[in-house]
């Protein structure tokens, strides 16, 4: 086992666990930005300078805009319920689990630490992505998802070329605005942070027919 | 290279509108102006180049070059539209960056990257769901919306590269690819919106303008589906593992999809959820084109979702223009709407004829074919049957709009055209004037025109069927540039090699 690698691994799902664990926003989004620029750095060979700094910059840009929506040190999100030491077990368990599968049935072209890590970002996912009460959670569990799966793919199918380190960069970057402006637009409405409008399965109402919706 | 400069167009003038959209009127300039030129890019793309690029791939096709002349002219009338309803800003600007990423997803050679690429697509369209300011509700529907599509893009991420690699060790039994092949088909089932994934879709009406919906459920799913439509017949259909089961749960999918969305659409109150449910009902369509996993199903599936693209956009601007028109949504209140605006009128009749077609039209021949390799026997004539069953909320709105009026005799919003008396003096509060005179003419007047170009298409204007059977993404011509050592994919299954380590039982 290359022992750099382990670190970097380390840092992904520690990362990873912040994030979906802290209740402060800025907090989970740095830890989210540990974790996506982790990530970028978990292959063997490492990717080349281009493809590299491009998931580097996308990573820190999803997640600097993550960062902008969460300005302000009351902005909260829900974080886990039941605290980060069962959120680093579970990771850990899912770690284990990747590890030990390396490869799916068939010799794999990427590290098995990179598997690992990617199983323990997806296991955390699960918890926002199925019972986030907020925005902003939700949306560090989809970065995790998809953190989680960039990383499976680059253990099964081996290091990703240049042109789709910048597409990874480019997806992440992308998930980043477009997380940041749903947040942001969900905060500026009343005093509920990022809550959810709805509970899960309730339907919203559409406003009136007669008022469009921005003013002619 | 021609590919490049519609990209360059299309990211450009997509940051353009969004960086300006504080102020709504240079904000629609930049993206309508913007759409208007990515037709014009669309028009000058080569369809048989090929590009080198950081060890990848980008290529065109015939298909495509006309994929994004459509998406790009049906975004414009889209944006007119919703211009003319004064519904969302950022529509101009979504659609161009939703168009950006189709581009690349139909121009990538490697699916693995092309799936990204068409998950980004479908990411922008959630902007759609809030509005300038606070919108709780709506970033709640957006945020829906996002977890949808990162979950489909997560699942067809996964399945491309676990197959996308050197299987020739392969130390599992043959379901593994089943259940590669069912990640694939229920990635693209989401992003259609098919039943059962359909909720997110649904809900999309609440807070997403009639305009946007094609935009966020067909065009930026539309080049998704059709890499991996092209995914599964060169990596899944050569290996001749029994998949019934799996394909099972696709034609189950497809034909409740195709049926249930058409019930649903009867019942709705208002025109956008019969939009909304119209597109999942023809999304159904274009799944059983996973279902056949043939390649006689290639060229059909690529037909019938052009269709699908441009009919269901000129269904949504229909609905567009029928809102700017009487004020009002709800079906109930639209009685009489045939004699109160012909022009939609016309609009309506052609976008009709477009979606459920004639014998002898592309999409009703392509239809016919995909439910024909999908199912067996009279099961066959069974599905084609149930998609004919938008005739019955089509039959709706008709009956409604030829009742008798409930309000005034004529509606709110002339429908005709109404130009004032030019005054040179005051040339910008003229064309204000103008302007909000026709918004209801302007409406109808881009559903009538869509509808046109939803019939041609459907009819197999502009080569749209020999496109559609011709090459996939990355397949026009070799790569000539060496990629770089150690960054080239690995090989994917091919075609003709069946693996002779497994035991592989034969349909």
């Amino acid at each position: 086992m290359n022992p750099a690698l382990a670190g970097v691994a380390l840092a992904v799902v520690l990362g990873a666990v912040v994030a979906g664990s802290a209740r402060n926003a800025r907090t989970a989004a740095l830890g989210l930005i540990v974790a996506m620029v982790g990530g970028s750095f978990l292959a063997d060979p490492l990717p080349g300078s281009i493809g590299l700094a491009a998931r580097v910059v996308g990573s820190v840009l999803g997640g600097y805009l993550l960062w902008i929506a969460s300005r302000g040190t009351e902005a909260r999100t829900g974080g886990s319920r039941l605290g980060w030491p069962v959120e680093l077990l579970i990771a850990a368990a899912a770690a284990i689990v990747g590890y030990g599968s390396h490869g799916l049935g068939a010799p794999a072209g990427g590290p098995a630490l990179a598997q690992a890590a990617g199983f323990a970002l997806a296991a955390l996912a699960v918890a926002p992505l199925l019972n986030g009460h907020d925005v902003l959670r939700i949306g560090i569990g989809l970065h995790l998802l998809v953190g989680g799966a960039i990383l499976v793919r680059t253990a099964l199918a081996g290091t990703p070329d240049a042109l789709e380190q910048l597409v990874i960069a480019g997806l992440v970057a992308t998930l980043g605005g477009v997380v940041a402006t749903v947040a942001a637009a969900a905060r500026a409405d009343g005093t509920e942070g990022f809550d959810l409008a709805l509970a899960a399965g309730e339907r919203p109402r559409r406003p009136p027919d007669a008022h469009p919706l921005e003013p002619r | 290279m021609s590919l490049a400069v519609y990209l360059v167009v299309a990211f450009g003038f997509a940051i353009g509108a969004w960086v300006t959209r504080g102020r709504a009127t240079p904000s629609s300039l930049v993206g309508i102006g913007g759409l208007f030129v990515a037709t014009i890019a669309a028009l000058a793309i080569d369809p048989a180049e090929a590009l080198a690029v950081g060890g990848g791939e980008l290529a065109t096709t015939a298909y495509l070059r006309l994929f994004l002349i459509l998406g790009s002219a049906v975004g414009m009338g889209l944006a007119i539209a919703g211009l003319a309803g004064a519904t969302h800003r950022d529509l101009p600007a979504v659609t161009l960056a939703t168009l950006g990423f189709g581009a690349l997803t139909l121009g990538l050679a490697d699916p693995r990257a092309a799936v990204l690429t068409g998950t980004a697509g479908g990411l922008c369209g959630a902007l759609l769901a809030v509005r300038s300011g606070g919108d709780r509700i709506g970033a709640t529907v957006g945020i829906r919306d996002l977890r949808a599509v990162v979950v489909a893009g997560t699942l067809a991420a996964v399945a491309a590269a676990w197959i996308g690699r050197d299987l020739q060790q392969l130390d599992a039994p043959p379901i593994v690819f089943g259940l590669a092949y069912l990640a694939v088909a229920v990635a693209v089932a989401i992003r259609f919106g098919a039943i059962p994934f359909h909720v997110w879709a649904a809900r999309l009406t609440e807070a997403v303008p009639e305009a946007g919906l094609p935009v966020v459920t067909v065009l930026a799913a539309a080049p998704f589906a059709i890499v991996g439509l092209g995914w599964a017949d060169s990596s899944i259909a050569p290996l001749l593992v029994d998949l019934g089961a799996e394909r099972g749960v696709i034609l189950a999918s497809a034909v409740a999809s195709i049926v249930l969305a058409a019930l649903a659409a009867l019942v709705q109150d208002d025109v956008e959820h019969v939009v909304a449910y119209s597109i999942v009902g023809d999304a159904g369509v274009a799944l059983l084109a996973l279902v056949a996993l043939e390649p006689d199903a290639w060229g059909p599936a690529r037909t019938w979702i052009l269709a699908l693209v441009v009919a269901r956009s000129a269904f949504a601007a229909w609905a567009g223009g029928l809102r700017v028109a009487f004020r009002t949504g709800r079906i109930v209140e639209l009685r009489g709407w045939i004699v109160r605006s012909p022009l939609l009128a016309v609009a309506f009749g052609l976008i009709v004829i477009a979606s459920i077609g004639v014998p002898g039209m592309a999409a009703f021949e392509a239809r016919s074919s995909l439910a024909a390799l999908a199912v067996d026997g009279p099961m066959a004539m069974l599905v084609v049957i149930g998609t004919l069953a938008p005739i019955v909320y089509y039959g709706r709105l008709l009956s409604v709009g030829l009742g008798r009026p409930d309000g005034p005799r004529e509606p709110e919003v002339e429908w005709r055209p109404r130009v004032g008396r030019l005054d040179l003096t005051a040339l910008g509060d003229w064309w204000r004037t103008t302007w909000d005179t026709n918004r209801a003419f302007t409406g109808a007047m881009v559903a009538a025109l869509l509808g046109l170009l939803a019939l041609a298409t459907s009819a197999g204007a502009f080569g749209g069927p020999e496109a559609a059977a011709g090459l996939a993404p990355g397949g026009v011509v070799p790569i000539t540039t060496a990629a770089p050592s150690g960054s080239a994919p690995p090989p994917l299954p091919q075609p003709s090699a069946e693996p002779s380590f497994l035991p592989l039982p034969t349909e």
